[in-house]
């Protein structure tokens, strides 16, 4: 990717988010996060971070390769002896839950009631309690040494056998995490959905501020998940518009509005207005070029001010880990987010103006003409006549026996059917 | 001569009091002389005299005698006045009438008088009738306490020739009056001997000399402190016992308690725990006994503030021994010592808190019923700052013998009303006030500490050092189990940020409370209080400058026509006077939100939101009914237009409406003028900004109201000729017009290359097509809800007929 020049570096510095969401994520999902800040600071800033983060994993090679200081100190060593005789001690406990579990005639006795299979388990297998604990702590053990495919899959296990709902959650937790760091986006949603089912139908939660940042921990991992699949940003409107996912983000996260405009605005959402009013409303605590972009065009009808806005906003979509998606497979949100705000801000402006310069509009907007007739002809105006010169849009309000009779011409027909229904 | 004018002796005798407080006091001595030798005078007379009681008891009659006969003394007195001040004297001859009178110098004046009536009654020995004047007379005495004036001295003298009198009466003579009158003279009796005996010095004094009595002896008179005479312990103990057998009982004489109590206090220096025990039990009485008065009285407060200094003190010293705690059980026998717990602490039951919220409550009782306008207010404001002294004081004690895990228990309820007291006192300030407050506070406090939140030093953000002192407070009373801590402490806290303009955090704080669901249930105070911040609120967001929101806010409050009770500033004059209890509900005056103000920010917000809709409405197109129409300030806008001659506006509203209705006939500058010639909003920390905000307020909502006025005139207008007409750069004309367009307010378009608005003709219509389009609209409504009806749903019967009939009415 190309490099940046200082000041579009400023600019991503300035309005970088990483230090705001890293509060609310795991250690491990940091991890991409850093080392996508190669682009704004330099290497060994970025490894220096990455140690620290990671010093505290069990990742222990990978730890080693990243420490400054080469020379490996005492205690790190015998914490890391430690942790692999306990690793080995549990992987022999739970070897046998695993081997008996993949059995084909176990799997046959297997039923949908939690209670029923613990009591088989049980009598026939000797499985107890402590046994599914195992799975649960192994489990961690391997999520920490950055064997996710295998804490995965522990996990999983551990879940279908342990009726505990406290540690069922946490596992639920680790399991997204797993998939998200496996890429394997699709299991991480359908994780991400059990989570969300747990939390917000969970009656148990008693203490409300838990389950704020249940939520807020919810809003900031499925960040992952719905900025890399093809539907995900619709998804993510809808959950993040839903009410009480909504009020978690204006109560503890608002940078989050960030991403909900990205993608209210490439996915085209019809929610735009309630996105104008919630950006509107927390424009006191929180703003950026994406937000600006919002306010200066709906609120302020700043159209100069929005296109500069829009400007910033490419930088920080080459920048941001979430939004400097570059999977071939999907189309690229950077490029969709621009043009779609490009042309928002020209059908404001054309609600606006009858005759329009297109020289004067293409050097606000930042384009060439040609570019600017092309997003023109592409919004399919009408009554409006384009030359090279100028754009001329006939504004005209329907007239008003137009507007009656628009009125009323179903209602003959509605009443009749409903006489009908009536006589049925 | 003005003095022969002076029809009664009483009344000529006022105005030489008069001079008499006004001049040296060589001259008091000689009037008191003078008082003295009239005194002696009438005591002959009435001996020589065989009237009989009632020919005596005649009022006036006996009055214009007695001018007559003191005629000659009076002359003698002025005249001997003049020899040694002739200067003084006869200036005060000149202006002795046209004096204003201070309320010291009324109060006096009236004592005066009585002492006149009584020692005419003694004179004659009428007893009934001077112990009616004694009553007056110590009522007058109580008031003149308060009011920190000490015992006059002429009702020392007073008591001291009465006493005298008394004495020599013997008792055949007492045998012979009549069953009430009987009565009367042992009152009388009874009340003098005790004041004799409390202010036995200065009788003492004015009994050797009367020439020389002089008005020092008040300040004696108060230190009525016997040396301590090294009385048993049993003794002591004994005594307290008896006045707590007797606490709270009638006819029981407080003054006699309090007095034997100080004494005692002597006698219990040295031991500790008996110095804790009977500043516990005098404390409390010396609050009990002015509990039948409108206020303490300022020596009686003053008293009970150092006696809970010294006992504070004592407490301290003593921590490790003897702890005061409320939640401390009685020991059955008073003086015994209670039981030590493990670490060698011994609980005692009582409660420091108690008595420092008490003081403060008296406090503010009597600055409700000071005349705030008077200096003694600002004198008794002062006092403040040493309550706050004792708050802290105690907060400290508090935590010294609280652990910080229990102060959600019940243990913490005292501190947390410390703490609340102490939040209180501070929400209502700026935070250059708050840091003061705290400065003071602390300055007798030296090396120590709080938990909760530290003391200020100077490296300190003020700004910040505030917030964290309010947001400490509050999340200790939020701990609390009693939700009234917690609802209180919310108030105080969104009351302090919104009047520190940091609305944003008093708003969600408001809304997170979820208050305003409940509020009605609450107690009167808590209303009052939830009504000021909420006020507050409204006022922190207009100089934010979100006029709407502080419209909303303020909506409520300001159209009441209780706007007073419900900021608990004082009560309607139609209605009844007020009762104590309302009295007492009432926000002292220093802690006032300005009405004015109120009205002139609701009333600015108003018009700035409401004229622009008001052209918009009356040109015909259809208005969304977004805002709530504010029908009071359109009925004062109507009225005032209705006015055939208006004059040059003289109150904030005049000005204000006067301003509404020059920016619907377009002056925008002109009304903007009206708005800034209002001098109250100089009452704002940030007035120039405010005007300035004002300023552009008026710009953007002048040129809408222009442009909503004007378009059914023009063709087209020119962008440059708008900004030139608002003073507003291009772009800002552009992005108002654009912003109308869009939310379809005009339909019009603009010409980007004549830099002009193109108003559109087409949707003019009459009266006929409105009509058209809202029959349409109601059909369709109907149509829908019959549609509903048919699918089963909940629409009932009933509304639906009525709502075919309204249409059909139409």
């Amino acid at each position: 990717m190309a490099q940046l020049t200082p000041a579009e570096i400023e600019v991503a510095k300035k309005f970088d988010l990483t230090s705001k969401i890293i509060p609310f994520l795991d250690r491990h999902l940091i991890y991409p996060l850093i080392e996508n800040l190669d682009l704004t600071y330099d290497e060994k800033t970025i490894k220096e971070l990455s140690y620290n983060l990671l010093r505290d994993t069990y990742m222990n090679k990978f730890i080693n390769d990243l420490n400054p200081d080469k020379e490996i100190s005492q205690d790190v060593l015998t914490k890391q002896k430690e942790i692999e005789a306990k690793s080995e001690v549990l992987e022999a406990e739970t070897k046998e839950t695993l081997n008996l579990l993949s059995k084909k005639e176990v799997q046959e006795q297997l039923k949908s009631d939690k209670n029923h299979n613990r009591r088989y388990l049980e009598s026939q297998h000797g499985i107890t309690e402590d046994k599914i604990h195992a799975l649960y702590e192994y489990g961690q053990i391997q999520y920490n040494k950055g064997d996710y495919v295998m804490a995965s899959d522990l996990l999983a296990n551990f879940r279908i056998l342990s009726t505990n709902n406290e540690l069922n959650v946490s596992s639920t937790w680790g399991r997204l995490a797993c998939e998200i760091l496996l890429l394997e986006w699709n299991n991480a949603l359908e994780e991400l959905s059990k989570l969300r089912e747990l939390i917000d139908s969970r009656t148990s939660f008693n203490d409300p501020l838990l389950q704020l940042y249940n939520r807020t921990w919810v809003i900031h991992w499925s960040l992952f998940p719905y900025f890399k699949t093809a539907n995900g940003l619709e998804t993510l409107c809808d959950l993040f518009f839903s009410s009480s996912y909504l009020s978690t983000i204006q109560a503890s996260c608002p940078w989050v509005l960030r991403y909900l405009v990205v993608a209210v605005i490439s996915n085209n959402s019809k929610k735009l207005k309630d996105l104008v009013r919630v950006t509107a409303q927390e424009s006191y605590q929180y703003a950026d070029p994406f937000t600006n972009l919002i306010k200066a065009l709906y609120l302020d009808f700043d159209f100069a001010q929005a296109s500069q806005h829009l400007n910033d906003c490419e930088v920080i979509l080459k920048t941001d880990f979430f939004l400097n998606n570059e999977d071939e497979n999907l189309p690229l949100i950077s490029k969709k987010f621009i043009t779609n705000a490009k042309k928002l801000i020209i059908q404001v402006y054309v609600k606006c103006y009858g005759r329009i310069s297109l020289e004067a509009l293409s050097e606000t907007l930042n384009l060439t003409k040609q570019e600017l007739k092309d997003l023109i002809a592409s919004l399919d105006l009408k009554n409006a006549t384009l030359d090279d010169e100028k754009l001329i849009i006939n504004h005209t309000s329907t007239k008003i026996y137009q507007q009656v009779s628009d009125k009323v011409k179903s209602l003959g027909y509605k009443s009749n059917q409903l006489l009908e229904n009536f006589a049925k | 001569m003005s003095r022969f004018f002076a029809s009664g002796y009483s009344d000529s005798d006022l105005s030489s009091s008069d001079e008499e407080l006004l001049s040296t006091s060589e001259e008091e001595l000689i009037n008191s002389s003078a008082d003295e030798q009239e005194a002696e005078q009438d005591n002959d007379e009435s001996s020589d005299s065989v009237f009989a009681t009632e020919e005596e008891s005649d009022d006036s009659s006996d009055d214009d005698y007695g001018a007559r006969a003191r005629g000659p003394s009076y002359f003698l007195k002025s005249s001997f006045a003049k020899n040694n001040y002739s200067d003084e004297d006869s200036e005060s001859e000149g202006e002795g009438k046209k004096v204003v009178k201070s309320s010291k110098d009324k109060l006096l004046d009236e004592m005066r008088s009585l002492v006149d009536k009584i020692e005419i009654r003694r004179d004659v020995k009428e007893w009934i009738g001077l112990l009616a004047e004694f009553d007056k007379l110590n009522k007058l005495l109580t008031k003149a306490r308060q009011q920190n004036l000490g015992i006059p001295r002429l009702y020392i003298s007073m008591i001291a020739e009465l006493d005298s009198t008394i004495s020599e009466i013997g008792n055949e003579e007492i045998k012979a009056l009549k069953a009430d009158s009987s009565r009367a003279f042992n009152t009388t009796k009874q009340r003098t001997r005790r004041f004799v005996k409390e202010h036995a010095a200065a009788i003492e004094q004015y009994r050797a000399n009367p020439e020389t009595f002089e008005k020092e002896l008040d300040e004696q008179s108060e230190e009525n402190t016997p040396k301590p005479s090294k009385a048993l312990i049993d003794e002591l103990i004994t005594s307290l016992r008896t006045i707590q057998e007797t606490r709270g009982k009638k006819n029981v004489d407080r003054d006699e308690q309090i007095a034997t109590l100080e004494e005692l206090v002597q006698d219990a220096k040295g031991n500790d725990f008996h110095s804790i025990l009977v500043y516990l039990m005098l404390i409390p009485l010396r609050f009990e006994s002015s509990s039948l008065v409108q206020s303490m009285p300022i020596d009686q407060w003053t008293k009970a503030k150092n006696e809970i200094i010294a006992l504070l003190k004592i407490l301290e010293k003593v921590r490790n021994e003897y702890v005061v705690t409320e939640l401390a059980t009685a020991t059955d026998e008073l003086g015994q010592e209670p039981e030590a717990d493990k670490n060698g602490v011994k609980h005692i039951l009582g409660s420091v808190t108690a008595l420092v919220e008490r003081l403060d409550d008296e406090l503010t009782k009597s600055l409700q019923s000071t005349d705030p306008h008077a200096t003694e207010y600002v004198d008794r404001l002062k006092d403040q700052s040493t309550v706050y002294q004792l708050l802290l004081a105690n907060q400290l004690y508090l935590e010294s013998i609280i652990e910080p895990a229990a102060y959600s228990q019940k243990e913490g309820e005292q501190l947390a009303r410390v703490v609340l007291k102490r939040l209180e006192n501070l929400y209502y300030k700026p935070t250059k006030l708050i840091i003061i407050s705290e400065k003071v506070g602390w300055s007798k406090l030296t090396n120590k500490q709080s938990l909760i939140y530290p003391k200020f030093e100077e490296s300190d953000d003020e700004l910040e050092y505030c917030n964290g002192l309010i947001n400490h407070l509050s999340s200790l009373l939020y701990k609390q189990t009693n939700s009234i801590f917690r609802k209180k402490a919310m108030l105080c806290q969104i009351y302090y940020y919104s009047f520190n303009d940091q609305y944003y955090k008093a708003r969600d704080m408001f809304l997170m409370s979820h208050l305003q669901s409940t509020i009605h249930t609450s107690d009167i105070p808590l209303q009052v209080l939830f009504n000021r911040a909420l006020v507050q609120l409204g006022l922190c967001a207009f100089r934010a400058g979100l006029l709407t929101e502080s419209q909303q806010i303020l909506q409520e409050i300001c159209t009441s026509q209780k706007q007073k009770e419900l900021l608990g500033q004082g009560s309607n004059q139609r209605q009844q006077p007020a009762s104590q209890i309302d009295k007492q509900r009432l926000v002292p005056f220093h802690m006032h939100i300005n009405l004015e103000l109120l009205d002139c920010v609701y009333l600015t917000a108003s018009l700035l939101l409401e004229i622009p809709q008001i052209i918009q409405q009356s040109s015909g197109r259809k208005v969304s009914n977004k805002l709530q129409a504010t029908k009071s300030f359109r009925r004062t806008l109507d009225y005032y237009n209705r006015q055939v001659f208006i004059g040059p506006p003289e109150s904030t509203k005049d000005y204000i409406m006067r301003a509404a209705s020059s920016l619907q006939a377009g002056k925008w500058e002109q009304a903007i003028n009206f708005i800034s010639s209002i001098n109250i909003w100089s009452l704002f920390n940030n007035a120039t900004g405010i005007k300035e905000m004002l300023y552009e307020k008026f710009q953007t909502e002048g040129l809408r109201s222009y442009i909503f006025a004007n378009i059914f005139f023009y063709e087209k207008l020119s962008v440059k000729q708008l900004a030139s007409l608002f003073k507003l750069p291009e772009a800002k004309v552009l992005a108002v017009v654009s912003k109308m367009i869009y939310n379809d307010e005009i339909s019009a378009s603009l010409d980007q290359f004549n830099q002009s608005i193109d108003l559109s003709k087409d949707y003019e219509f009459s009266k006929l097509h409105e009509l058209a389009l809202s029959l349409a609209d109601r059909c369709q409504q109907l149509a829908e809800r019959n549609e509903r009806l048919a699918s089963g749903g909940h629409q009932s019967q009933s509304s639906n007929v009525k709502d075919q009939k309204k249409i059909y009415s139409k």
